[in-house]
This record gives structure tokens, C-alpha cells and sequence, in this order.
């Protein structure tokens, strides 16, 4: 199960995330380590990015990356 | 407060010991505090080679005690690779080998959002510099998420920790004093922050470099190195061994250094914010307002409506500052005229210096409100909703959501367009973009279609409501736009992602701007487009108008307009043969020319040529002279309504502002880019009024 299997409003427990290093460097530095958890706020039309919360930070990822972020 | 400052820049002012570095994530509210803190005595740099502006600032207090304040860009890491955040990277790992750091370091932390602030503030204990923790936006902290000042400080064994809210101005004198009192109290420092713990610090011993000054940060260096999967020495066996090693403890080599920060960041929380529970369910009210600001049909509906708003201000508003600004050059001029004597130095100063300038300040108004427009959408944190929103579609066309910005920028200027991709973390898209802002078409073209609109194009309604005048202006603007978004889709398959960076960003809360703080940065927007530009014009402008007055003609001898015999005069006629084929004559030939100093140039040019009295009404007797205009031998008018449609396409594609070429060569640091763009856009320009001209004249249109 990943980020983008949440439907808009549930929560999820982040358990790894794939990817190149880059991008996993990046979520992990916002704040998207393993153990913890995620609310999907919305998404946008046509696999546009999603919007997500982590801790206090509202962010917008993109489709493909969101696909990359797996939950428990 | 001694303005003078401002315009006097100080010397290197962190070249002293005693400077202060202000740190902190983007939202923050960092380039809030430094304005308020430094107010007008600031310089805005680049830093050398790059274009990220360094802004460097000198903080006045009580007494004579004053120091040297750097705002360096907002970032989330030291780890990061966009173009902002690598400065900030390289700068930090200066003051770790111990070039020139800064006395004190004020790490700026957004208190609504502590564990994340206090991720790169943990980077920068590491160093050892004195710091100061800054708890910006107390005033949003609701009472389950107070923080425990004292306990904070001690846990981070920082000098102070010092709670303000820019917005409401209050906490800065606080502030202001607790900076002094570290400058003045150089003590040794050990920060307590112990994020690495014993397993890792006995795995890296080998990655640690001596020329570092602390053996924490030394530690995070190693831990970096690791990530990147990047030896020391060249001797990669060495790095795999390491690697293999930390695996096997359990732990991810690529995120070790974020996930060992946040392990003790986590830890030390529930001292810091004791009654905090984590509501990841909870609505903060700026989720309320974005179910109708990113609504899927609503939202780009409001942005839709914003952005008329805002081009209809640009357009109207800003005419009547403008035309103050056309009285005051005209009246400098006469001045000038009527109280020096006839000779070169009146000439250069009348036409090169007063015209050239005259020309640049004329869209000063335009490129204020359109900043001060687009400041307050990105201080109150809409800007980063319409990237989220715009996204998709704009990464189909090889674009980046955040690409909005500098494309409606470009609709005014495309130079402070340009300036704008710096946001774009991605190389690709933000060259992309670059390449195709000059399409926009931007305010300076809009006197040269109104000149040419009024003259050729009959005001008559069709369609039942359109006037053909206005529509003809719409069609110009729509065609450098849609041809725009189409050669982004083209350039994107072509040019190759360089920087690994990836598109995460962050939604921030919505806020009320500072008022104080988007008005200084109107401010200094406006003089960094003085300043950029103007160089540039001055120096073409005074070129242009050698070319066109010399070599000078006894007028008496000859009743032919002295210009024909001019440099730019022969220029014209020696480009003759290369745009007749466009239907355009000498004389535009020499606009074309003269516009590479402006494109608006264009049309003081072609009142010089037509000899029409400079003053005032200029385009309405400059219509008259171009519509009479016949070939002396054969009769026939030389300007038809297709010749000046053809003129008109011409105008929105080709590259003839010379300040934009300047700036995309200092963005891209590379020749390559800009004249690549000079090529595209001639070419383009070429095509198009060739096809108008020519599929006109065999359509049977004259």
C-alpha cells in the first residue's frame, strides 16, 4: 500500500519509502521518516500532484513520487 | 535612519569579524526579520558566479553598537542541491574549515512547525558558532502547543533562545540585544546536541577530515559522504566497507543523517512542547480556506479572476504615473536644452543619456505594482497553491508548476520573469522556462502595437462586439503565449535533466503579509530593475544615438533628413534587401535596429526619422506621418495594415531587448542559452512576418 492508495481525509503510517536517493533524502529531511504518519488532504485531477500532512507542514508531492512513499 | 546608506553601499560588509548570519527554513519568515531589523540599509548582491542574490544588511541599535547581518536563502537542509540551498551549503561548509564564519548565527525557527525547523537548526549546532534560536510566529501558537523557552535552550545548549512574531513587531529589541550580548561575550562553544550516537560515530572514524574546526560537524560531513555514496581519498573500498557496516546495524545508509536527527529531535520534544498531542486529523483553518482556493474548478476560477485583476490594475493605474513620469523627462529635457549651449555634450545629454534613461523609469510604475502584486501573493502563500494546482498541466508542457510566477511576471518585464525561475528546483524546467519568457509579451511592445494599431487597423466592431483595435492587441498577446507554452513542450525533449533534485513543496500556512516588509521589497525590486536594466540601456542608448547623429550633415546643403546619411541610416539601408521581403522599408529597418536598446525605443526612432515634433502628442502625428507616407516614385503608400501586421508579428517573437540577453547569460552562466534564444526568436520572427506579409499579399489583403 502506498501514499496514493489513501483516499483524501485517511491517515497512514509511513514503513518505507523507495526511489532514488535524492528524493528519499528530501521526504525523510521534511520529516516523512518510518513510524510516521501521513494524512492524505487531497489530490488533483488527471494524476496531478497530492497534497499530503506530515507534522505540521502541508506538502505537495507529485503522482509519481507519492507512489514511491509505502505505508504500513 | 540615514538613507544615504542605502544608496552607498557599504564596503564587504561581512568581511569583518563581527557579522551575524540569519538562517531558517522558506515560510519562515526570515527575509521578514532581516527587513525589519535592517530596514533600508541594505545591498543586494549576487554572489560571484551564481545569480542567488546575497543580501547583506547592517542592524542599527541603541548606542553605536552596530553589526553586519547575511540573509542567506531559505532552506529545509545543508544536504540540499537546488540552486538556493546549495549557497547555503557551500557557505556553511566555508565557516566549518574556518573561512571567515560569521561571530553568531541566528537560526530562525517557525514555531507552529518545531520539529522540522529544528532539523537544519540541529546542522547548524554542529559548527559550533554561538547561536541563537529565534521562535518566529509565537503569536499563532494556540496554548497545547507552548513551548517551554528555557527547557528548549537548554536542551539545544544554545546562547539564547528568543521568542518574537515579525508580524507583530514585537521580540526584535529582544532580539537585537541578546545578538549583542553574544558578540560581546566570545566564549567557547559546545552545543549539546548529541543526534549521532556511539555505533555511528565508531563506523565513520575513517571519513573524518581534519580541516574541519568541529568534530560534530566533522561527523555530519562523514554521514553526507556516506549518502552520497562519496569516498574520501578515492579509496572506494573504504566507503563500501562503511556502508555494509551501518546496513548491517539496521540502519539506511542514503537517509542515515536525516533519521538520526529526527530520533533526537522526537526525543527531546516532549520536554520542549509538553502538552502537545499530535492532530494529524486536525483542520488547521488554512485546509478550510483551501476547499474553495484549490477546489478543482473553483480554484483556477479564482486564480483566473485574480489574474484579470491584476493585468487590468497594470494596465490602467499605472498610465497615470506614467504619464507623470513622460512630463518629467520631457521637462528635464527642455531644461536641459534651453540652459546649455548647443553642442555634442547637450546632444548626448538630451537624447542618449535623458531619452535612454527616460525610457527605462517610464516602466517603473508598471514593474512596481506587478511586484508589489506578487509579493503579496507569495508572502501570503497563494503563489505556492497555484504551482500545486497548476502542476500538471504545466509539467505536460515541459513547465514547472512554479513556473507561473515568472510567466505572468513576464507579461510586465521579462528581466524580473527571469529572476523569478530561481524558485525552480528543477535545471531543466527552470531553463525551460528561461527560454521561453521572452515570448511573453511584455510592456514594452505594447507602444509599438498601440502605435501601430491606431495607425493601420480601422476601429470598427466585428462579430457584433468586438472593436478590431482591441482584438487586434488580444490576438498578439495570445499568439506569443500559446507559441510559448508549445515550444516549452518542444525544448523539454530536448534538453537534459541536470540537477537530481525532486519536486517536493511546501503548502504554507496562509498568512497577512508584513505590510512594511512587501514594501521594502517593492522597493528593492524596483531599484534592482533600475539598476540592471538601466546599465545596460544607458550604455545602448548612447550608442544608438552616436549612430544615428553621426556623421552630421550640413542641413542647409540638403533638404533630406540628416539620418539617411547617418551610421544607422546606412545600417537601414544595407538591411533593406534582408526584411523587404517582410514588405518593411528602410526606416522600420532602423526601429529594428534601435529597438535591441528597448523595443518601445522603436517608435521615438521613427518620430526622429518622420522629423515630428517630440513633444507630448508624438503618435498622433507620428500616425498621420506614417499613414501619408508614399513612395516617391511610384505613389504608392509605403505602410499598408498588412506591412504593419507583418511588424506587429514581427514584434512578438524577435529578440531585441539586449538587458534580457544580459540577464540569461547571468543565469544560466553560459553564452550558450542567450544566443541560442536570439537565434530561436529571430528565426521565428523572420518566419511569422514573412508568412503574414506574403500569405496576406496572396490572399489578395494589401
Amino acid at each position: 500500500m502506498t501514499l496514493i492508495d489513501l483516499s483524501p481525509g485517511e491517515v497512514g503510517t509511513i514503513s518505507n519509502i523507495k526511489g532514488n536517493r535524492h528524493l528519499q533524502n528530501r521526504l525523510v529531511e521534511l520529516g516523512l521518516l518510518s513510524g510516521t504518519d501521513v494524512r492524505l488532504v487531497k489530490c488533483t485531477p488527471f494524476n496531478g500532484p497530492v497534497e499530503i500532512k506530515v507534522r505540521d507542514s502541508y506538502l505537495s508531492i507529485r503522482w509519481d513520487d507519492a507512489q514511491l512513499v509505502e505505508l504500513k | 535612519m540615514k538613507k544615504s546608506h542605502f544608496f552607498k553601499p557599504a564596503q564587504k560588509l561581512t568581511q569583518d569579524s563581527h557579522w551575524v548570519a540569519l538562517v531558517g527554513n522558506p515560510n519562515c519568515g526570515k527575509t521578514a526579520i532581516f527587513n525589519l531589523l535592517t530596514g533600508l540599509h541594505q545591498k543586494v548582491s549576487n554572489y560571484p558566479g551564481i545569480t542567488v542574490e546575497k543580501k547583506e544588511g547592517t542592524v542599527y541599535a541603541q548606542g553605536d553598537k552596530t553589526f553586519n547581518l547575511l540573509d542567506l536563502p531559505g532552506t529545509y537542509s545543508l544536504s540540499a542541491e537546488s540552486f538556493d540551498e546549495q549557497i547555503v551549503s557551500d557557505q556553511v561548509l566555508s565557516w566549518a574549515k574556518g573561512e571567515n564564519p560569521p561571530a553568531v548565527i541566528v537560526s530562525v525557527v517557525d514555531a507552529s512547525n518545531l520539529s522540522r525547523n529544528l532539523y537544519l537548526t540541529t546542522q547548524l549546532l554542529d559548527l559550533d558558532i554561538p547561536t541563537i534560536v529565534v521562535l518566529n510566529m509565537m503569536d499563532q501558537l494556540k496554548d497545547s502547543s507552548q513551548i517551554e523557552i528555557q527547557k528548549l535552550k537548554k536542551e539545544l545548549g544554545v546562547s539564547a533562545v528568543v521568542p518574537i512574531s515579525a508580524k507583530m513587531n514585537w521580540g526584535l529589541d529582544a532580539l537585537k540585544s541578546a545578538i549583542q550580548k553574544s558578540l560581546v561575550n566570545v566564549a567557547q562553544t559546545n552545543h549539546q546536541s548529541q543526534w549521532i550516537n556511539q555505533d555511528i560515530s565508531h563506523q565513520i572514524k575513517l571519513l573524518i577530515e581534519p580541516h574541519f574546526s568541529s568534530s560534530k560537524f566533522a561527523a555530519a560531513h562523514a554521514l553526507r559522504r556516506i549518502s552520497r555514496n562519496e569516498s574520501l581519498n578515492g579509496e572506494n573500498s573504504n566507503i563500501e566497507a562503511i556502508r555494509n557496516s551501518i546496513l548491517e546495524l539496521g540502519y539506511n545508509t542514503d537517509t542515515l543523517e536525516a533519521t538520526l536527527r529526527y530520533k533526537w529531535i522526537d526525543g527531546i520534544l516532549p520536554f520542549v512542547q509538553p502538552k502537545i498531542r499530535t492532530k494529524i486529523q486536525k483542520e488547521t483553518r488554512s485546509e478550510r480556506w483551501d476547499k474553495i482556493l484549490t477546489h478543482p474548478w473553483m480554484g483556477p476560477a479564482i486564480f483566473m479572476a485574480i489574474l484579470y485583476f491584476i493585468f487590468q490594475s497594470i494596465f490602467t493605474w499605472a498610465s497615470i504615473p506614467m504619464d507623470w513620469i513622460q512630463a518629467g523627462i520631457d521637462n528635464i529635457a527642455i531644461f536641459v536644452l534651453s540652459n546649455m549651449s548647443p553642442g555634442m555634450l547637450r546632444d548626448i545629454l538630451v537624447e542618449g543619456i535623458i531619452g535612454g534613461v527616460g525610457a527605462i523609469v517610464i516602466f517603473l510604475p508598471q514593474i512596481l505594482i506587478l511586484s508589489f502584486f506578487l509579493t503579496v501573493l507569495e508572502d501570503t502563500g497563494y503563489m505556492a497553491r497555484v504551482a500545486f494546482m497548476l502542476d500538471k498541466s504545466m509539467t505536460k508542457m515541459g513547465l514547472h508548476g512554479k513556473s507561473i510566477l515568472p510567466l505572468m511576471s513576464a507579461y510586465a518585464c521579462a528581466i524580473p520573469g527571469i529572476m523569478s525561475t530561481r524558485t525552480i528546483d528543477s535545471w531543466k524546467e527552470r531553463l525551460v522556462t528561461i527560454l521561453i519568457l521572452p515570448l511573453m509579451s511584455c510592456s514594452a511592445r505594447l507602444p509599438v502595437y498601440t502605435l501601430l494599431i491606431s495607425a493601420f487597423i480601422p476601429p470598427i466592431t466585428v462579430g457584433g462586439y468586438f472593436n478590431l483595435q482591441g482584438l487586434t492587441l488580444v490576438v498578439m498577446y495570445f499568439l506569443g503565449t500559446v507559441t510559448a507554452l508549445i515550444l516549452a513542450k518542444i525544448f523539454s525533449q530536448f534538453i537534459k535533466e541536470k540537477s537530481s533534485s525532486s519536486f517536493v513543496m511546501e503548502l504554507p500556512p496562509y498568512r497577512v503579509p508584513i505590510t512594511r516588509s512587501v514594501i521594502r521589497q517593492v522597493f528593492i525590486r524596483g531599484k534592482l530593475f533600475l539598476v540592471n536594466a538601466g546599465k545596460i540601456i544607458m550604455a545602448i542608448s548612447i550608442l544608438l544615438w552616436f549612430l544615428a547623429s553621426y556623421p552630421k550633415v550640413d542641413s542647409s546643403l540638403t533638404d533630406v533628413n540628416p539620418i539617411h546619411h547617418s551610421y544607422a541610416g546606412k545600417i537601414g539601408h544595407a538591411m533593406e534587401p534582408i526584411i523587404r521581403p517582410l514588405g518593411f522599408d528602410w526606416k522600420i529597418g532602423i526601429g529594428l535596429l534601435t529597438s535591441f536598446a528597448a523595443r518601445e525605443v522603436m517608435v521615438s526612432t521613427m518620430a526622429t526619422i518622420y522629423n515630428v515634433e517630440d513633444r507630448g502628442d508624438e503618435t498622433v502625428n507620428l500616425r498621420e506621418a506614417m499613414r501619408n507616407d508614399v513612395d516617391e516614385k511610384t505613389g504608392v503608400p509605403v505602410y499598408t495594415p498588412l506591412i504593419a501586421l507583418a511588424l506587429m508579428v514581427f514584434y512578438v517573437f524577435a529578440a531585441q531587448c539586449m538587458a534580457t540577453f544580459a540577464i540569461v547569460r547571468q543565469e544560466t552562466n553560459s553564452w550558450k542559452w542567450p544566443l541560442f534564444m536570439i537565434a530561436y526568436l529571430t528565426i521565428l520572427a523572420y518566419a511569422g512576418a514573412f508568412i503574414v506579409y506574403r500569405g496576406g499579399l496572396l490572399l489578395g489583403y494589401s
